[in-house]
């Protein structure tokens, strides 16, 4: 309950010092919305020139397209400070003041920064995924939502995991931004079936970097009812909780090789 | 001539940071090998599920030739696109040094044409040299890029390299223009994002101009996004015969001396309005 309270002050007052370029923030998300639009057109266009993608129709590959915004907006939203961490924080010492509070570091960081940014993204995925949705061939069952929503919300624990992990190595190496970049950009390939890619990459994708896992097969459970929904939320579940335990280990191995810049 | 040499420690200094910056190529490398790779299978697919199968042609694109076409954008848009431009006006302006440049007899579009060409000439000779001889090997000795004639080859690589300057031209202008945008709003940042977006889509970087519906393909082909990747890409894999390169060519002359102008006339106003934080 303390940790709520304190979580609540902490985003309070990064929301009051992000205010302070309003105008900017007007700019950010126009140009997040312009940019979502090209790349939604580009992919329009790709679909219109044949009959389906590997079967797909148009609708259900944009509900894929929408669907994959979800996670990625939610771990958007909370833990924007991670690479904050990895880039800059630790190479230039500024994480001191971190060890000396009497709260564990990682909480710190998701209480740092709240991302409005993130809502940009999760009202563009929901409007597709309506859209989309609506234009279905497919009976919706209670099953089928149910993964999807789990695959969103515990999808983005598995790419925050990521994110810890891969910044906490900076407490070794000083900086990890780049290596966190490499991996994260790899949700470029969530954003179409995993039936487009050959199997060593649907492996990698389902087993490595699981966006294949909670985007991927939870569509595909709705669309076709390919898998038991029930046994699929069990995995996603049980991966984002290994995930995140595996991630909160790294972190707490790492933040003790930390040492300041003595400045 | 001894105009024009005043202008050259600016290219000199680009060439030098744009090295400064380039430290974490690898990063870049492997991030785009993943992304080439992504688009190549979705292209593979998209082929796949095409009525004629692998082998039909879509919108004047064959599978081999898109493959060639996603390959070498991506080499050019790393070897030509270099210009912080928006972020160098916007901190002009938040730090007040833009007032050194009102007082010196250099122009302060000048200033930044010499920058980007020297940044461009650096990045050619390091990066571009290789990356296009490996990528061209590659992709002509795999048979995806077929060459009729060495002599065909030589001409429009050099009419390439005509193209390429123009394109760095070009994006240094509308870059200008964004830039010259921050004198009347602090969101350097958004304003960066927007120039990037609507360059790679209107461009062709995101997929070639000739998907694009009916009426927005005419248009847009004759705006000057087109001569910024689409065109010197469509030169350097030969798809246009000598006249449409000479036009397409001069299209993009033709828009980068009116951006030019565009962009002397907003700076011209922007500048009365500037009021220089404690500069």
């Amino acid at each position: 309950m303390r940790y709520v309270k304190l979580y609540l002050t902490c985003i309070k007052r990064s929301m009051m010092s992000r205010l302070e370029y309003k105008k900017d923030s007007i700019i950010s998300i126009l140009s997040f919305l312009i940019s979502n639009a090209c790349s939604l057109g580009s992919i329009f266009f790709i679909l219109q020139a044949i009959p389906s993608l590997k079967g797909y129709t148009p609708a259900e590959v944009g509900f894929f397209y929408g669907f994959s915004m979800l996670p990625i907006a939610l771990d958007h939203l909370f833990s924007d400070e991670f690479w904050l961490v990895a880039y800059r924080r630790v190479q230039l010492g500024d994480m001191d003041r971190h060890f000396l509070r009497p709260v564990p570091v990682i909480f710190q960081m998701f209480a740092e920064t709240f991302q409005p940014d993130g809502f940009g993204e999760i009202i563009v995925g929901v409007t597709m995924i309506t859209i989309c949705g609506l234009n279905l061939q497919t009976s919706v069952s209670f099953g089928a939502i149910f993964v999807l929503i789990i695959g969103a919300i515990f999808g983005a624990i598995i790419i925050t995991s990521f994110k810890i992990a891969l910044s906490s190595l900076a407490f070794i190496f000083k900086k990890s931004g780049p290596l966190l970049q490499i991996v994260y950009n790899f949700t470029i390939y969530a954003k179409y079936p995993i039936a487009i890619y050959p199997q060593a990459i649907r492996f990698i994708l389902i087993f490595i970097l699981p966006f294949g896992l909670f985007i991927s097969l939870p569509v595909d459970t709705l669309l076709y009812g390919s898998y038991n929904p029930y046994l699929l939320s069990l995995i996603i579940v049980g991966a984002a909780i290994a995930f995140f335990a595996l991630a909160t280990l790294i972190w707490t191995l790492c933040a003790r090789r930390y040492e300041s810049t003595g400045s | 001539m001894s105009r024009l040499r005043k202008y050259k420690p600016f290219a000199r200094a680009s060439a030098i940071d744009v090295m400064a910056y380039r430290f974490n190529i690898i990063t870049w490398a492997i991030v785009t090998v993943a992304e080439v790779a992504c688009l190549i299978f979705l292209w593979l697919a998209v082929y796949q599920s095409s009525e004629g199968g692998i082998d039909s042609s879509i919108n004047g694109f064959t599978y081999k030739e898109m493959i060639v076409y996603v390959v070498l954008t991506t080499i050019f848009g790393f070897v030509t696109f270099n210009d912080d431009t928006v972020w160098f006006i916007n901190r002009d302006i938040r730090q007040g040094t833009i007032g050194n440049f009102l007082i010196k007899p250099i122009s302060y579009r000048g200033k930044f044409i010499a920058s980007n060409i020297g940044a461009f000439l650096m990045m050619s000779l390091v990066f571009g040299i290789p990356l296009y001889a490996a990528g061209l090997g590659v992709l002509i000795g795999i048979g995806y890029l077929p060459v009729a004639s060495i002599w065909d080859f030589i001409a429009h690589f050099l009419l390439f390299l005509v193209a390429s300057v123009l394109a760095c031209l070009l994006n240094g202008a509308i870059s200008y223009i964004f830039g010259i945008l921050c004198f009347y709003t602090t969101a350097a940042w958004g304003l960066n994002a927007l120039k990037t977006t609507v360059i790679a889509f209107l461009s062709g970087t995101l997929l070639p101009i000739a998907f694009f519906p009916n009426i927005f393909r005419e248009i847009v082909s004759y705006m000057p996004f087109a001569g910024m990747s689409q065109n010197p890409i469509l030169i350097l894999m030969m798809k246009y015969d000598y006249l449409e390169c000479g036009k397409v060519i001069l299209i993009s002359f033709g828009w980068w001396v009116l951006l030019e102008l565009i962009g002397k006339l907003l700076f011209n106003h922007a500048i009365k309005i500037v009021t220089v934080q404690g500069g």
